[in-house]
């Protein structure tokens, strides 16, 4: 159960909300590379933190990111025309560059004087790896750069999706924490064959340990971004088989390894407060994704989803009852009967309602993991709301992080056992079993 | 593409507020939810919050053994006994953890398949291995290191 009040305050990330105003200080994926894909190209709209933005790129390869809406009657710059430095609203020709300052107002006499009072509201947009993020706070507070894994490793080595997911951002963030959900939502099969199916997890040894035992023990352990999940399970006589998930404050998660496969995790960034974009990232540290390995992520494998082609709404989605397959869910083949862990996640995190009302909530004492992530949430947005405290996540520190699978003996915390394993290290390959 | 399912359609909202409707009835409480502190540091921390309007929840120390419990007025009860309607146990310590005890708890809620929850103190700034191998094997979920809140906010959000 969480206070209707607290449930607010965690949901709500528009502009002058707390938690919007914490969401504010971290860079957070807007587009994909894709969606801009050569200088002067079609503008497009993005909405994020429940502000509608349109992102340009200019003729000259400038990118910009601002207000959707013409400064002089409202009309949507989705409609607008690319022009060399900037874009020009189609209805009474204002033109503005990339930063959203207006310079050319044809019909005004003294155009430069009048040009220099008119400014949309705009944000930096910048490229790293193959994503283009933002930074919605205030300038003086801009923290630097993201330097996640995922986005700094040689484009051959990474790749990156994404779905729009119609749910609150928590609901999307708390199922990227929830470890226990794992063994029944995205189960199915004679034991394990539900991850033997996807090409993307198959023949890892970490598999037959999932397999040998579905009852893990969980450990939540404070880290300095936010927290890290290890779920253990039996290995070989005195040792466990640990799976350990990263939390960085506010919305990335990242999943734990199998076998030489390439690490994924997800951005949970919210559009507004009843929609959010669960990104999905795949990558390998020292080497290329293979060209099967690629084409299973396009075919939508592994932590990725099938797209209605030319958008980001999944195939399977709220319209047709994500597809579910009654068999399959009956002989047990697909635990969920949804197919796809993507989906297995969204038909139910949407199924919840748009905003879940956590008042209902009947929680229970192995939810403790949830439980505290929100609590830690809650303080970081009081911290910075009340005391102007710094938050934590947005500096290069915390955002050089892995996830891990490795087995260590019975009693060793898994902390100590997994030392820098956590860290991403340029050249060095993953932990992993 | 899209296979429409007919029979269940009338329940899909069309409002996000209708969405997100909710049969508004009250809820249980959990059931005899038992805390209990495997050390005197443990239940300095349980003190501190144990006076707050808990719905159901029971708080106790334990002996050495862990036969049995007891409780903040100070009177021994057969732990076994205490624990038997309970839907989860939560265990409490810091390195002074009792390991026979705790193991006792562990095992006597494992049998009975009761929920366990471990909140791991480490206001020393140091966690010991063995205090680790004492309450590991039978809290689901440890917290560790978990801070003194984590107990208020569990409780709270079990409904305790
Ligand atoms: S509405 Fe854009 S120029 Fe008039
Ligand atoms: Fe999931």
């Amino acid at each position: 159960m969480l206070r209707p009040d607290i449930n607010d305050l965690l949901t709500q990330t528009g502009p002058g909300t707390p938690m919007g105003d914490l969401f504010r200080r971290y860079w957070q994926p807007v587009l994909h590379t894709d969606e801009l894909p050569e200088d002067g190209c079609p503008p497009v709209r993005a909405k994020i933190l429940s502000e509608r933005l349109i992102a340009v790129r200019t003729p000259e390869g400038e990118y910009g990111l601002m207000d959707e809406f013409c400064a002089h009657r409202g009309v949507s710059l989705f409609f607008g025309r690319v022009e060399e430095q900037g874009i020009r609203c189609p209805y009474h020709g204002w033109k503005y560059d990339a930063n959203g300052q207006a310079i050319d107002v044809p019909s005004e006499l003294n155009n430069s004087e009048f040009c220099a009072n008119v400014k949309l509201r705009s944000y930096p947009l910048v490229k790293v790896g193959d994503i283009l993020w933002t930074y919605m706070g205030d300038p003086e507070k801009q923290p630097p750069l993201p330097t996640w894994e995922f986005a700094t490793v040689p484009s051959g080595q990474t790749y990156t999706s994404k779905r729009i997911q119609e749910s609150n951002w928590l609901q999307a963030l708390e199922g990227g924490i929830d470890s226990s959900h794992v063994t029944w939502l995205h189960g199915g099969g004679p034991k394990g064959t539900g991850l033997e199916a996807d090409p993307l997890f198959a023949g890892s040894r970490g598999n037959k340990y999932n397999a040998g035992d579905v009852k893990p023990f969980f450990e939540v352990v404070e880290n300095e971004g936010g927290l890290l999940i290890g779920a253990r399970r039996n290995a070989e006589e005195g040792h466990y088989y640990w799976r350990v998930t990263p939390w960085v404050l506010p919305n990335f998660t990242m999943v734990p390894p199998r076998g030489d496969h390439p690490m994924h995790g997800h951005f949970w960034v919210p559009i507004d407060d009843e929609n959010c974009w669960a990104w999905s990232f795949d990558y390998h540290p020292t080497r290329d994704l293979t060209e099967a390995e690629r084409e299973a992520m396009i075919a939508g494998a592994g932590v990725h989803s099938k797209n209605i082609p030319g958008t980001y709404r999944p195939v399977a989605n709220s319209e047709n009852d994500y597809l579910i397959n009654r068999e399959k869910q009956k002989t047990g083949e697909w635990f969920s009967g949804v197919e796809g862990i993507a989906i297995q996640d969204s038909s139910l995190q949407e199924s919840m309602g748009p905003i879940v009302d956590r008042t209902k909530e009947r929680l229970v004492a192995t939810d403790a993991g949830i439980i505290k992530a929100r609590q830690k949430l809650r303080r970081a947005v009081e911290a910075l709301r009340d005391k102007a405290e710094e938050p934590v996540g947005n500096v290069p520190e915390h955002q050089r992080i892995r996830s891990v699978a490795i087995v260590l003996p019975a009693d060793q915390p898994f902390v100590e056992g997994i030392g820098d394993a956590f860290q991403a290290r340029e050249g060095v390959g993953q932990t992993t079993v | 593409m899209a296979e429409p399912v007919a029979m269940s359609a009338c329940a899909r909202a069309i409002t996000a507020e209708e969405a997100a409707f909710r049969i508004d009835y009250p809820l249980a409480y959990a059931r005899s939810t038992r805390i209990v502190a495997f050390d005197e540091s443990a239940e300095a921390v349980m003190r501190g919050i144990a006076d707050e309007p808990w719905g159901q929840a029971r708080f106790y120390t334990v002996n050495a053994t862990g036969e049995q419990l007891v409780t903040l007025d100070g009177e021994a009860v057969p732990m076994a006994q205490e624990i038997e309607h309970s839907d989860s146990v939560i265990m409490l310590a810091t390195n002074g953890i009792k390991a026979d005890a705790v193991a006792a708890v562990g095992m006597a809620a494992r049998e009975r398949a009761i929920m366990t929850a471990g909140l791991l103190f480490v206001d020393d700034g140091e966690l010991r291995g063995e205090t680790l191998m004492a309450i590991r094997p039978h809290a689901r979920i440890l917290l560790v290191p978990a801070e003194h809140e984590d107990l208020y906010q569990l409780l709270v959000a079990i409904r305790a």
